[in-house]
């Protein structure tokens, strides 16, 4: 065939080869620990009672890209859970019972369960800094697309003051019947973004671990949700292992 | 050396997640309720001012901003100090135990949150209990105002005593209602005015659906009722038979009980969980109860949903046999108390009994089963009393 028709395929080809050369790929599989939280806990929590770990596992693949020596860029996909179930005592805490656009809003004091889950697809784009073969920092944002979601949860075992604390108190107990159900999953927000800085050191050729670092810097709900006084930010740390491709 | 980075590594991490996790615990807010919980008169010679020692004690529900102590015909009320147990870290003013005349009026006290951002007005005043020799008693519905205290959302009635006076005896569960249907229009709630009654204005009972947060919480209806008594809304989520407190002090014997009512049953029957039952048909209730309030003990007793028709202590039941369709025709009902006990006429002068008169849309709505928009209306209620000579 053509020879010209030719070249600037092979020049694209080399050129594609000459970027990827270098590049390297990395498998990941980890656990998260985290809570989506407002930043500085409200003095009306008062206690935590219970925090169940979740089946946060995350998965993923990172590539690398060499700059200089020591410098490179990280861009990849993850996909991962960020979930967190606690129990909390609370005190004098606004909050608001909802089923089906139904609403009982008061200061509610007593304990209150939440679940908050999200499946993410995420992706990081991070600045790398190489120490050695072994030792990696990187750091930068990371985006984030929920699949699904879910946040929910009950007030049990405590008062409600309706609308204000000197509004009428009515009981809430410790059966289905009894507790103030709530579920904000239709106000979750769906496109999040935040920072993640991380270490990842690797103790054979191929085979290492990680620490992860993800802050929520985007709401956990939409802006037009004002059920809760504060913002929650998801914040969840990851550690895992870490495989090198090449 | 390599592990040793890797440990730290990981305590980095764990030392991280930790400090998030926690955040460190900020000190405890003061308290921004303000509520007088308990109220009670301390005097050496109870008997003398009170008919029960009992009533010297008043356990205040947190819908209330009227305290009455009921006291004897005679009671010197000029100088009376009641103590109250408040919110703790709230203050009160004038203090708990201060000396007022209450021969001029109710007494205003004023209680301020510990944060001092919330207050609330309470008026307390001494009732000297007028013993009524009245043949009938006329319930007649004529008067009624949107509760002042709750941003004007439903209905609640005064009854007229025998002197003219207003009294503030009928209850209802409307309070209930408002916690899952809070947009809800004053003719949308279960217990509203019937305008265009028998006579004048009558009551409208209305078995409501409460909507998908009565469904969650397993409560899908609120049936119409009315009843004398009173309704305490702290208990309806929870305790909820305990929500209706039936009965009021009463120094009369009770004879008959007589009225007009219609009813309208609705479809489908349903239960608590939504069950739906073809071949029930719903049925109002219209019934009236005298029993003694104190155990042997001599602790005072109120009447709930699940003991009103049961318990021990009922001296006399006076219940229309069945409340059925009425084809939007109005039928007059006069029924008699049917005695269990003989009445103590001692007891009866020192208001040692409780009576109540209950109408209710849907007879089983105290455990949330009926039909959604099943009505009873009732009016022009008479309560004929035993006269001495």
């Amino acid at each position: 065939m053509s020879a010209w028709a030719a070249t600037p395929n092979d020049n694209n080809r080399s050129n594609l080869q000459k970027f990827f050369h270098n590049v390297e790929g990395y498998g990941r599989l980890g656990y998260s620990i985290g809570g989506t939280a407002p930043m500085g806990m409200p003095a009306e929590i008062r206690k935590l009672n219970k925090f169940i770990l979740q089946p946060n596992v995350s998965f993923g693949a990172d590539l690398i890209k060499p700059a200089s020596q020591h410098w490179g860029v990280l861009a990849g996909i993850h996909f991962e859970n960020k979930a967190m179930h606690i129990d909390a005592t609370v005190k004098n805490y606004h909050m608001q019972i909802t089923q089906g656009g139904q609403t009982l809003e008061g200061r509610f004091t007593g304990k209150n369960d939440s679940h908050a889950v999200q499946w993410t697809f995420t992706i990081p784009v991070q600045a790398v800094y190489k120490f050695n073969d072994k030792w990696k920092l990187k750091f930068g944002p990371y985006f984030s697309y929920v699949t699904s979601c879910n946040f929910d949860g009950f007030a049990y075992d405590g008062y409600l003051r309706v609308d204000d604390p000197t509004g009428a108190k009515v009981l809430l107990g410790n059966t289905d019947e009894e507790r103030g159900n709530y579920d904000f999953r239709d106000d979750v927000r769906k496109v999040q973004w935040g920072m993640g800085v991380g270490v990842d050191y690797f103790f054979a050729r191929r085979f290492g671990i990680f620490a992860d670092l993800n802050w929520g810097l985007s709401g956990f709900f939409k802006s037009s949700f004002k059920t809760l006084d504060q913002t929650l930010y998801p914040i969840y740390g990851t550690l895992g292992i870490a495989y090198r491709f090449k | 050396m390599k592990l040793k980075l890797n440990k730290i590594v990981v305590l980095v991490a764990i030392t991280a997640l930790s400090t998030l996790m926690s955040s460190c615990f900020k000190e405890e807010p003061l308290n921004a309720e303000c509520d007088i919980e308990k109220a009670w008169v301390h005097v050496s010679n109870v008997d003398a001012y009170f008919y029960s020692p009992t009533d010297s004690l008043i356990e205040v529900i947190s819908t209330e901003d009227k305290i009455v102590f009921n006291m004897r015909d005679g009671a010197d009320i000029t100088a009376l100090a009641p103590q109250f147990v408040i919110t703790d870290g709230a203050t009160i003013t004038p203090a708990s135990g201060t000396v007022h005349d209450f021969s001029n009026g109710p007494v205003t006290y004023t209680v301020t949150s510990q944060d001092g951002n919330w207050s609330r007005k309470y008026t307390v005043e001494c009732n000297r209990v007028s013993h009524y020799t009245t043949a009938v008693w006329n319930f007649d519905f004529e008067h009624f105002e949107l509760d002042p205290s709750n941003e004007s959302s439903y209905y609640i009635w005064h009854n007229t005593l025998p002197d003219g006076s207003l009294g503030n005896d009928w209850a209802s569960g409307n309070a209930g209602f408002k916690l899952s249907m809070k947009f809800a229009l004053p003719n949308e709630y279960p217990t509203s005015v019937l305008e265009d009654s028998y006579d004048g204005h009558g009551v409208q009972l209305v078995t409501r659906s409460t909507g998908a947060l009565g469904q969650m919480s397993k409560k899908p209806i609120a049936a119409g009722n009315m009843f004398l008594g009173r309704f305490n809304v702290t208990k309806a989520l929870t305790k909820t038979m305990e929500a209706t407190e039936f009965g009021i002090p009463f120094t009369q014997k009770p004879l008959r009980l007589s009225g007009y009512y219609q009813y309208s049953p609705s479809t489908p029957f349903i239960d608590k969980n939504f069950n739906e039952y073809p071949d029930r048909i719903d049925a109002g209730d219209i019934y009236s109860v005298l029993y003694i309030n104190h155990d042997r003990n001599g602790n005072p007793v109120v009447l709930y949903g699940d003991n009103v028709l049961s318990s021990d202590l009922i001296v006399a039941v006076a219940r229309v046999a069945s409340v059925n369709e009425t084809n939007g025709e109005w039928v007059h009902f006069d029924i008699e108390y049917e005695y269990r006990k003989d009445i103590d006429e001692e007891l009866l002068k020192e208001r040692g009994y409780n009576l109540t008169i209950v109408f209710s849309s849907s007879i089983e709505g105290a455990t949330f089963e009926g039909a959604i928009g099943s009505t009873l209306k009732v009016d022009k209620v008479r309560l004929t009393c035993e006269t001495k000579e």
